[in-house]
């Protein structure tokens, strides 16, 4: 069977879903559920007993065979981002920390430099540990290097809606690493998500494209679908691109050819 | 009475309140709220006999949507 492998944990979905953005947590739960994603992605936030029905953890725990990927949201430097990972840890009871570092509102774009060194800090204290980061393969390296479980490249900007703008970064990151890439953010539509399994991403991690979507649960379920087709596609392996047409039937010997 | 700082406002408390006295009086059974008292995690087997302190500084996280 062909599983995702991250550290010691498998998974037979290759869609990670991210619950927030969507309005209420009945349509979160229903896109989770129809997602069939195993891993799902939650934030650190004060409580706050006005709004008890924020809290996620029961809710999403009572749903069969998932896995929290708490992420560092809110953190703008390393240290502010190991503090939050040891928190989620002690909350989740697990090994996943999604690292996100973007000290800039306006763009939301990684911090490669307070990133890495949180990833060089968690992964030494046996974090399994998932940077979003900028579609740089250098980085993307060094990460590796430090013990990082995958890396997680953007597409494009959070929430943009771009797509793959980053496909040529991507197509290096996917060719020189050794840990699983998945690519994180700036999806829009379940065609780009197959487009980055075909392209031989491990995973694709979704969020507003669902919960922004008319109808959330299906979409999570278009995601779903076309996750598995993209993975599927690429294990069957594409046929190369040629520079000129390629005829799929004989050209001879047929009416006037005689 | 005592005061801590709990999520950034003034909470008052009965002095000798445990951490699992503060999660009563502020309706969490527990089970899904991280507590971090002056930036030291306790974990759930030590807030029965943890007293929290005049100016202790108290945070309560859980968890909730984020991608």
């Amino acid at each position: 069977m062909d599983l995702l492998q991250i550290g010691s944990y498998t998974f037979s979905s290759r869609l990670i879903l991210g619950t927030g953005k969507f309005s209420n947590a009945t349509v979160m739960l229903d896109a989770v559920r129809a997602s069939g994603a195993q891993l799902v992605t939650v934030a650190l936030r004060r409580f706050n007993r006005e709004q008890a029905e924020d809290d996620l953890f029961g809710p999403l725990s009572a749903i069969e065979g998932i896995t929290l990927m708490p992420n560092t949201s809110g953190a703008s430097t390393a240290a502010e981002a190991v503090r939050a990972a040891r928190i989620a840890r002690e909350l989740s009871g697990s090994p996943f920390i999604k690292v996100e570092i973007h000290p800039n509102p306006q763009h939301l774009m990684p911090d490669p430099i307070e990133t890495y060194e949180a990833c060089r800090i968690l992964a030494q204290e046996g974090f399994l540990v998932m940077p979003y980061i900028a579609a740089d393969p250098v980085l993307a390296k060094r990460l590796e290097e430090v013990g990082c479980a995958s890396v997680m490249p953007l597409g494009s900007a959070i929430g943009s809606g771009q797509g793959l703008a980053t496909s040529e970064m991507l197509n290096i990151i996917i060719r020189e690493s050794g840990i699983p890439v998945i690519v994180d953010a700036g999806l829009r539509s379940p065609s780009e998500a197959a487009h980055a399994m075909e392209m031989g991403c491990e995973a694709v991690l979704v969020n507003s494209a669902v919960a922004a979507a008319g109808k959330p649960p299906v979409m999570a379920e278009a995601f779903a679908e076309a996750v598995a087709a993209g993975r599927k596609a690429f294990m069957a392996g594409l046929m190369q691109k040629s520079g000129s047409a390629v005829a799929t039937s004989p050209l001879t010997s047929f009416l006037g050819t005689f | 009475m005592i005061t801590i700082d709990l999520n950034g406002q003034q909470q008052p408390l009965p002095p000798g309140s445990t951490v699992i006295d503060l999660l009563s009086i502020i309706g969490s059974d527990g089970k899904s709220v991280a507590v971090v008292i002056n930036d030291h995690i306790i974990r759930p087997e030590n807030r029965p006999s943890h007293l929290l302190q005049e100016g202790d500084r108290v945070e309560l996280l859980i968890f909730a949507g984020g991608g």
